[in-house]
């Protein structure tokens, strides 16, 4: 725990504009396409097929390809939607709550991150179409006047999501997109190619680094923060309210707004670091994303999960105190039903393998963090699969108790928007800077305007 | 008139400080129709060209209250007014559960106005623009600092504007055609 | 005390803080001389006021500490200047266990779970209540948690201050590395006790009743009292010396954006609640409510969205409001006033189905408030504002006017 007391910077001595420029500019512009990234693009494009195929192939069979069935309805579409929708939260936390918070250190891994969170949104923002039974009439959930003079009902939670979600996607867009401006201009002056510099200039729009411009481009990104803040918290919130609003055992519970939203940024963290680790390997960009990303980022991780677990242990003691009987069963279902294997693997996952994360060591180990993050993505899958079925296959009525077996559609689904996500990264890292250039500028100690 | 063809006089400067303090003197030395030109934002610059009213912060205000209005009203109309229908003895008017929508509303809203009423008060996007007539102006997003004196600049003349600018030993001064 | 001297400023409390002191001994003492008549005529009213004020004034002790923790562990210059106001507000401790004593002698009358069975009318609730007041809400349970509470947090407090005083001589050290091992376990350790703590205390009132983030309301009403009583004591110390050279206008800036936060995080809190209760609309959850919205309380309920939030809200995103502790003082002020409002909301309708206001409710306050304030003048007081040998106090310490 020994910390020294000057951190680890943020980026490593010796650079210039120039040379930070040049360094992630060359990425996109010069770096040939290497045989790596072509392996990994070309298997996470096959996966993502498979994805294609099994969402085919619901089109034309219906949901009942899935395991999903009553008593459960909500089988692996909507784990796999909060799962995703979770990632997405941490890209907006760094890009978004960090600047507001001044810290810094954000600036070389904020890119990637909302990168991150525009693919994972619509890798969540497929499940509940898909799981819609029609999916081709998914346009019925917005308030659009129509000849059959109906209109969605706004007192459900699922109404809700849709908006919270559609207002994400959007702002996460625009943010993103916002943040890319300068550096798109970046690389049409940079660009050596007719066609790059035609497309990048056009995506550009014109951006010439005007102080006025820039003033006002300064304003709109941190008011842009200050909006982004609270809508990632209500996403979240949101999603929790599809299940809180109802009065399912394990699903009624009123700490679930914080709960979730400290899990979904665990979660998106873990995928940070995930993407992170091997992203700076291959690259060679430990200059930018330094030990000190490592560390805070465990930080953080560290602390919601241990808000998560504040959020299990509420919730199975009020199961015990409120004297409940159907609270109670599900403490001892989850611990004893059918599913409690997984429920006992959620605990290792989550709460205890995380808790090694105190130790230093294990937070500046690109290999350990790259692990103990992929332990806490299964971890956290875990958990909204515990939610999900296991509040919903023995609810009141023992008449009415069943099973939930996903299918190898439901497996396939899922799989495939991993690689859906995947050839989404791929992509990006070949044809945007991955690394904000301009705010990497703004970190160099020559950057600082010295008093007359 | 007879200036048309020349929108400026673009100076070149190393340094982010050297860039502000030529900025301050020009302005001082009474060149109002200034701008310039940076690889990354500069908190002191737009000071220092005498840039003041910022009014994005009240374009995103304007679009959150016309957000959050018409999210709720939108709300209200269609289940008190247009589609009155009792959903499991809620009243019709279920504010707690539309206060949700109203808020995504608002940030949507105020989000969107804030991109795009950044891009319009910059006037964006600009396709052509003269300053891109000057080959080292490529370096303004790398890692060189531009200051230019406006031709419209009731000041502006070739001669002594060059003179002045060389006064501020900028790297390299070019006349901007427009 | 040369060693508070740093750079020709005394560092000790200004002179003002024993003036305080003083007259909220008379203050408290005059009014608990009447609270105490009072209780023995109307020991009912009187013990409902003592626990909403019990409460409030542990909260601004607790939520120092916390604050203080957190300060520990993230640095910068806003922590430090209100470093030793929030220590002398954490150390009333030792006051407010003594001050939880005498709830423990009125514990019938407060808790329906503390009474005998047979006199509790609603079937329904008798059941209940056989369970649980054998498992858990019992007389032993409650004081052995209660024991443990304190325990934990006075071991916390007696830590942060045993090696923050050793940061007023020299040799200057860095203890910022044993204070980080301590305030990262600590703040979880807070965050569990003060939870149980509320379920104890003020959830069991009606015992049939759960919320599960009912504790984090609780929690976060406390960090939010704390920092604006620490606002408080600045603005009046920033009148004198030494903190007249030291308050900077960034560190009120970051004072009036948690305090914004915490504003927020609260109304995120309470609406979450209450609108999963709304929804849900289970006879055991919204009767809570309906007993907070009837009968006048509804207004009590009003008054907190608009004055707890609302107008707080709009006021804190002003950037120039923030940045100016002579005006964030009232703000500050007007929070903690509605801090107590709202731990009278969910308090006192357990007791009475329309909306009043007693005696006790205005001299349970004073009698409290003053001999804690006293207190806490006499902890500030007694050591310098700023630990001249903390490494990092630096920052802090280089006076304004340079």
């Amino acid at each position: 725990m020994d910390e020294p007391t000057t951190p680890a910077p943020v980026i490593e001595p010796g650079y210039t504009f120039g040379t930070v420029t040049d360094k992630i500019s060359s990425i996109v512009l010069t770096r040939p396409t290497s045989n790596g990234w072509l392996l990994g693009f070309g298997v996470a494009f096959l996966v993502s097929m498979g994805l294609l195929y099994a969402v085919g192939y619901l089109f034309l069979r219906g949901v009942g390809i899935w395991g999903v069935n009553i008593p459960v309805g909500w089988g692996f579409a909507i784990v796999n939607f909060v799962w995703w929708i979770g990632i997405g939260h941490a890209g907006t936390l760094i890009s978004a709550i960090l600047l507001l918070l001044r810290q810094s250190w954000r600036n070389s891994i904020n890119r990637f991150a909302e990168a991150m969170t525009l693919f994972a949104v619509a890798c969540a923002g497929m499940f509940p179409i898909l799981h819609l039974g029609r999916p081709w009439l998914a346009y019925w959930l917005f308030p659009y006047p129509n000849t059959m003079r109906v209109w969605p009902q706004f007192r459900s939670p699922l109404v809700w999501d849709v908006f919270a979600v559609s207002t994400y996607g959007t702002i996460s867009l625009l943010f993103w997109y916002v943040g890319l401006i300068p550096d798109l201009a970046t690389l049409r002056d940079r660009s050596e190619n007719r066609g790059a510099q035609i497309i990048y200039g056009m995506l550009a729009m014109g951006w010439r680094g005007s102080a006025r411009h820039w003033a006002r481009y300064e304003t709109a990104y941190l008011l842009l923060a200050g909006l982004a803040t609270p809508l990632v918290l209500s996403v979240h919130t949101v999603v929790s309210f599809d299940f809180a609003i109802s009065i399912l055992p394990g699903w009624h519970t009123t700490i679930f707004p914080p709960y979730f939203v400290a899990g979904a940024i665990y979660s998106g963290f873990a995928m940070v670091l995930m993407l992170a680790i091997p992203i700076r390997k291959f690259y060679g960009l430990e200059d930018f994303i330094t030990d000190r990303h490592l560390n805070n980022s465990a930080k953080v991780m560290l602390a919601t999960g241990l808000i998560v677990a504040y959020g299990y242990g509420m919730e199975a003691f009020m199961g015990w105190y409120s004297g409940n009987r159907y609270d109670s069963f599900l403490l001892w279902n989850r611990l004893h039903g059918p599913y409690a294997f997984f429920y006992y693997l959620l605990l290792i996952s989550n709460l205890a393998i995380p808790q090694v994360l105190w130790i230093r060591k294990l937070r500046t180990s690109p290999f350990w963090l790259f692990l103990i993050s992929g332990v806490i993505l299964v971890g956290m899958w875990l958990e909204r699969f515990i939610i999900v079925v296991v509040s919903l296959h023995r609810d009141f009525l023992t008449s009415s108790w069943g099973m939930y077996y996903p299918t190898r559609w439901d497996w396939m689904t899922y799989v495939g928007t991993i690689g859906f996500f995947l050839a989404c990264m791929f992509l990006f890292l070949r044809l945007l800077p991955m690394i904000s250039i301009f705010e990497m500028r703004t970190l160099l100690p020559e950057a600082e305007v010295k008093a007359e | 008139m007879k200036r048309t063809s020349i929108y400026g006089m673009m100076a070149e400067f190393d340094t982010p400080g050297d860039l502000v303090s030529a900025a301050r003197r020009t302005y001082e030395a009474g060149y109002k129709k200034i701008d310039a030109y940076t690889p990354f934002p500069i908190e002191e610059l737009s000071e220092a060209i005498g840039f003041h009213r910022n009014s994005v912060p009240l374009v995103v205000l304007i679009g959150g209250i016309l957000g959050g209005c018409s999210g709720f009203g939108l709300q209200y109309w269609i289940h008190v007014i247009n589609y009155p229908i009792n959903v499991g003895g809620r009243p019709l008017n279920s504010w707690p559960a539309f206060i949700v929508v109203t808020f995504e509303m608002t940030i949507l809203f105020a989000g969107i106005f804030a991109v795009l009423g950044m891009l319009a008060l910059n006037g964006l996007p600009m396709p052509y623009h003269p300053v891109f007539n000057v080959p080292r102006f490529a370096f303004a997003s790398k890692d060189r600092f531009f200051l230019i004196i406006f031709s419209s600049d009731p000041k502006y003349d070739a001669a002594s504007t060059r003179r002045f600018l060389e006064s501020l030993a900028p790297r390299s001064i070019a006349e901007v055609p427009s | 005390m040369s060693a508070a001297r740093v750079n020709n400023l005394d560092l000790m409390a200004p002179p003002v803080v024993k003036v305080i002191q003083r007259r909220m001994v008379i203050l408290g003492g005059v009014a608990s001389v009447i609270v105490i008549v009072g209780a023995f005529i109307q020991p009912a009213v009187f013990f409902r006021a003592y626990l909403i004020n019990f409460m409030d004034w542990l909260g601004i002790c607790l939520g120092s500490m916390a604050i203080l923790m957190l300060r520990h562990l993230t640095k910068g210059g806003w922590g430090m200047i209100i470093r030793r106001i929030l220590g002398a507000a954490m150390r009333t401790l030792p006051l407010l266990a003594l001050l939880f004593i005498p709830i423990l002698f009125a514990l019938p009358r407060l808790y329906p779970w503390a009474r005998p069975l047979e006199s509790i009318a609603d079937n329904h609730l008798q059941e209940h209540l056989r369970d649980i007041t054998r498992s858990y809400l019992s007389l032993h349970g409650f004081i052995l948690r209660a024991v443990l509470y304190f325990a934990v947090w006075g071991a916390l407090v007696f830590l942060l201050t045993k090696w923050s005083y050793e940061q007023d001589r020299p040799p200057l050290r860095d203890n910022s590395s044993r204070f980080k091992v301590l305030s990262g376990p600590g703040i979880i350790l807070y965050a569990f006790t003060i939870s149980f703590a509320a379920i104890d205390w003020t959830m069991s009132l009606d015992p049939s009743w759960i919320s599960t983030i009912y504790p984090l309301i609780i929690l976060i009403g406390e960090l939010l009292s704390a920092l604006c009583f620490a606002v408080l004591v600045e603005r009046i110390l920033a009148d004198y010396k030494p903190m007249s050279e030291l308050l900077k206008p960034e560190y009120v800036h970051d004072h009036g954006k948690f305090m914004l936060t915490f504003i927020m995080v609260w109304a995120y809190f309470s609406f979450s609640q209450w609108l999963i209760i709304w929804a849900g609309n289970l006879p055991e959850e919204i009767t809570w409510y309906m007993k907070r919205l009837n009968g006048g309380w509804g207004f009590v309920g009003l008054a907190l969205v608009l004055f707890h939030f609302t107008v707080p809200f709009v006021l804190l995103l002003s950037r120039p409001f923030k940045r100016d502790v002579t005006r964030l003082v009232w703000l500050a002020v007007w929070l903690l006033i509605m801090h107590y409002v709202d731990l009278f909301w969910i308090v006192e309708p357990n007791f009475s189905a329309n909306f009043t206001v007693t005696w006790a409710d205005v001299s349970v306050p004073l009698a409290m408030g003053g001999l804690w304030l006293a207190y806490f003048c006499r902890n500030l007081s007694s050591i310098p504002l700023v630990p001249a040998y903390d490494v990092f106090a630096t920052e802090v310490l280089e006076p304004v006017h340079e």
